[in-house]
């Protein structure tokens, strides 16, 4: 690793994913953006000339559309995004298996204990690692089943229609500038479709990986439920700690087919040089249930609000979201309800920590259009501010047009109470003990809902992250 | 006075002139004045110039395109309202008169200029000063210089900030004293007679330490085919420990376009409580701002709208907490009928030394019909720690239950929505129960609800 530098004594060493391997691309593309980029991306990725289009046309969108006003501070992107690279291929192709994949990589997923979850409770694993998907399997009792679990490149492959009958149709390029940019440079993530009435009963894994130094990754992902699916997909995503600045942008689209049933969920541990703004959005049907679990825990900035449109009477959305910001993190991350149609439900539950300078904020919309009859809506939002260097901002829009609709918010914003901490320290604990247990407290009803491995990883994090905020 | 009559035969002579919103008007306005308030108003009026017309793509005025709803090329300058022949009072504003119960003191003022000003003779000589701003500007500059938009709503805040600061033409004057209380509240009436004018108002309230005071207006007009601008903006002082409540109810008619910035500075161990009563005009636009700069000071924002027909609502309030050991309390409840609709952005900023701050925020919908329709944005920033802040917004319907009991007891459905609404509304009344007022509203909302 030449020019990359493992930056220590930063008081980031809790940070446990911040190795680095060895460059070991095939391809990359040159520093920065433009048309030729773009070219160079679809010509390795074999593209039909309908997706060259689309690329080229979602780049001249993400060069008209100006930086965000809004959020977080975008201010030092721009040049950021001069200097990053937009594509780094790390292998030649896709493996089925981990002894094909090289050894570099395979090491990093194992560090990660990806191969050992896929083994014992995962149906199906996808690895990304910088720009391209280096892993994909799913176990053969789904696959004989007609699910398919595969890189998005061969979703485009070997399923054009499917594929092109719901891609950025969910998310168009012109959605917001970030959607744009990922539109146009788009490579890795998964394709995954439930066919009718299959029901998953492990989860299925996708794992984001960056290693170079000032790296772009822009996942794209689509998901298909068929009518009566089921299934439960969950998203990792590290990265090692640089003094410069990695970019991660995805796009995520759902499709809930009738009586369907989905839950995304995200654990975001990237390291604290990355900016992470991603755009996530599910349609849901008649009677389908979308649940987004969405963990923020690591990156610089995030700005992520998972969507779910509910366009078919009687669906019903659940957005729950953990944010935790720490000495120069800023996550702003909520969700969005759009009720369309009568009879939906839906509801967003957020509970964030903001520690040493860190700043968490809320920002959420809550939308029900007219003749959504009956439409219900409860947004919950609760913030711990642990130092008084913390900031914390609740920004709920709530948007009604219907009459025969119930809307509800409430936020609260508390520190840890001293009477709590003088009872736990009564009883011979610590101070940092005292304050990492009333913390997990504070997330319990939320991390109760995270696959087990994930709950106990957020606890020890916790712990961690405790050793030394007293004072 | 003497200034004021002067006034009123320079504006008897242009009556028959239109006079638009121009730098020609500012000149019209400042003339006779002391050079400190004609620079004010000049740069009032650059600032005007500089700043561009509030757009939604903004989220102050997300839900109000003003571009849409109002041209100021198209208004007028109203004709000086000390003008007109003495004696006759438009009925409708007798009749709002007529309600009043006992004061401390009254003021009228119609199409912008106080036409009437009384106060007790025995807080007169306890040094209570309830004057209009124009003879203000003479007797009491020093006081004026000051304070009239200057720390508490100067110019730079916006545009229509800046426009009433560069063309008020009149206002009124509070000021009263170290620990002298009035037991009860200065009255107010404004009146607007001229569709298709503007009318820029302004109020200074300064209570001094250990003072108490309760101001209460009233905005009338009839309904107009034009649109008519009614601009105020009013400035608030509770110096410390001192007990002051500002109550304003708008009862103007169709056409007018209300637009009202209110700021409200508490010191320490103050009392400064607010409640904005909106029933009327076409377009409401209110900024209210409370600033809470010493420890130990209290606001309770409340506020009460009730829209049908067309009526859009858009309250824009924010609590500052910029001293320790503040608390806060708003409540904005609103009933929507018919094709109304109200937006409401509300923020707690808990600035980095406002430890122990205790903030609360709650607005609250009721939609009544199809059309009606309802935006809320409760905002929070905190950035101290020790601090117990909420906030909740909800839109519903009418209570359904609420609304059996009533009809099992024999009430029409029409009674028995009505009642609901009432009692929806009336909970606002109770957290500030002020002389006068809470008949004064509740007969307002019942006779809307009458007609709806």
């Amino acid at each position: 690793m030449p020019e990359n530098e493992l930056v220590e004594g930063l008081g980031l060493d809790e940070y446990q994913y911040g190795f680095v391997d060895d460059e070991a691309h095939v391809f990359r593309t040159r520093p920065g953006l433009d048309e030729d980029i773009v070219r160079q991306i679809s010509k390795h990725k074999d593209e039909p000339e309908w997706m060259l289009e689309f690329r080229l046309k979602a780049l001249k969108i993400y060069e008209r559309k100006p930086m965000p006003t809004w959020g977080g501070d975008l201010s030092h992107l721009e040049a950021t995004l001069d200097e990053i690279y937009f594509y780094v291929k790390p292998q030649e192709q896709m493996e089925r298996s981990w002894d094909d994949v090289p050894d570099t990589i395979k090491t990093t997923f194992e560090r990660l204990g990806i191969p050992e979850a896929e083994q014992k409770v995962l149906s199906g694993v996808g690895a990304q690692y910088e720009s391209e998907m280096v892993y994909h399997s799913l176990k053969e009792e789904w696959s004989s089943k007609g699910v398919i679990f595969d890189s998005i490149e061969d979703g485009l492959k070997n399923h054009p229609d499917l594929f092109r009958e719901h891609f950025a149709t969910i998310i168009p390029a012109a959605d917001n500038k970030f959607a744009a940019l990922n539109s146009a440079v788009w490579s890795g993530g998964s394709f995954l479709y439930i066919p009718k009435g299959v029901q998953l009963d492990t989860p299925l894994q996708a794992y984001f990986r960056v290693n170079q130094e000032r790296m772009g990754q822009f996942e794209r992902t689509l998901i298909i439920l068929d009518e009566g699916a089921q299934a439960h997909y969950i998203e990792g995503c590290t990265a090692p700690v640089y003094t410069t600045e990695s970019f991660h942008s995805g796009v995520i689209e759902i499709v809930l087919k009738k009586d369907s049933r989905f839950r995304y969920t995200t654990i975001q541990n990237w390291s604290n040089n990355m900016y992470n703004l991603v755009t996530q959005r599910a349609v849901v049907n008649e009677n389908a249930t979308m649940e987004w679990l969405d963990g923020n825990l690591g990156s610089k900035l995030t700005m992520k609000y998972p969507s779910c449109y509910l366009v078919g009477e009687g669906a019903h959305g659940d957005i729950m979201s953990i944010a935790y910001a720490s000495d120069g993190q800023h996550q702003d991350t909520g969700g969005k309800v759009v009720h369309v149609a009568p009879n939906t439900t839906s509801s967003i539950t957020s509970k964030s920590i903001s520690k040493g300078n860190g700043r968490s904020s809320y920002r959420g919309l809550c939308k029900v259009y007219e003749g959504a009859h009956n439409a219900r809506s409860n947004v919950e939002c609760d913030a711990l501010l642990i130092n008084s260097t913390s900031r914390t901002d609740t920004y709920p829009y709530i948007e009604i047009e219907e009459k025969r609709a119930s809307v509800g918010h409430e936020a609260t914003v508390s520190k840890i109470g001293d009477t709590q901490l003088f009872y736990l320290m009564s009883r011979g604990l610590t101070k940092e003990e005292a304050m990492a247990l009333i913390v997990r407290g504070f997330i319990e009803p939320l991390a109760k809902q995270l696959p087990l491995e994930y709950a106990v990883e957020l606890n020890r994090l916790i712990e961690l992250e405790m050793e030394g905020s007293v004072g | 006075m003497s200034n004021s009559a002067q006034a009123v035969e320079t504006s008897s002579a242009e009556e028959d002139i239109p006079s638009s919103l121009d730098g020609g008007a500012v000149e019209r306005v400042s003339q006779g004045a002391p050079s400190w308030l004609s620079e004010r108003r000049q740069h009032a009026w650059s600032v005007f110039e500089e700043t561009p017309l509030p757009s939604t793509r903004s989220e102050e005025w997300r839900y109000t395109d003003v571009s849409r709803l109002l041209k100021f090329a198209e208004l007028r300058v109203a004709p000086d309202g000390a003008s007109g022949k003495g004696g006759t009072r438009p009925p409708g504003l007798t009749a709002a008169m007529d309600e009043d119960e006992a004061a401390a003191g009254h003021t009228m003022l119609v199409d912008g200029s106080v036409v009437h000003v009384d106060l007790d003779p025995a807080l007169e000589r306890q040094g209570v000063i309830l004057t209009s701003l124009r003879s203000a500007v003479h007797e009491h500059g020093d006081l004026l210089e000051e304070l009239l938009g200057t720390e508490v709503l100067p110019p730079e805040d916006g545009k229509f900030q800046a426009l009433n600061a560069a063309l008020w033409s009149d206002g009124v004057l509070i000021y009263v004293p170290r620990n002298v209380k009035l037991d009860l509240p200065i009255r107010t009436t404004r009146w607007v007679s001229h569709g298709g004018s503007a009318v820029f108002t302004r109020t200074l309230i300064v209570a001094e330490p250990g003072s108490q005071v309760s101001y209460v207006e009233e905005l009338l007009s009839e309904d107009f085919e034009r649109r008519t601008l009614a601009s105020s903006a009013v400035e608030v002082i509770a110096r410390d420990g001192a007990q002051v409540q500002y109550v304003c109810i708008q009862r103007l008619g169709r056409g007018v376009f209300c637009q009202s910035a209110q700021r409200t500075l508490a010191h320490r161990d103050s009392t400064l409580d607010t409640l904005n009563v909106n029933l009327g005009a076409s377009v409401t636009r209110l900024d209210l701002n409370a600033r809470l700069l010493g420890a130990g000071a209290h606001s309770d924002m409340l506020g009460l709208y009730f829209g049908d027909e067309d009526q859009h609502f858009d309250h824009n309030t924010s609590q500052d907490h910029i001293a320790p050991d503040t608390g806060s309390d708003l409540l904005y409840k609103g009933a929507l009928d018919e094709r109304s609709r109200a937006a409401f952005r509300g923020i707690i900023r808990v600035h980095p030394d406002a430890q122990r701050t205790d903030a609360y925020q709650t607005n609250r919908n009721l939609l009544l019909s199809d059309e009606a329709r309802a935006d809320s944005l409760p905002n929070l920033e905190i950035e101290a720690d020790d601090v117990k802040c909420s906030h909740g917004a909800s839109v519903g319907q009418l209570d359904s239950e609420a609304l059996f009991y009533l009809l099992s007891r024999g009430l029409s459905q029409q009674q028995a929505e009505r009642l609901v609404v009432l009692g929806f509304l009336g909970d606002v009344m109770t957290r500030l129960p002020l002389r006068g007022v809470v008949t004064k509203v509740t007969r307002a909302i019942e006779r809307k609800l009458k007609s709806v």
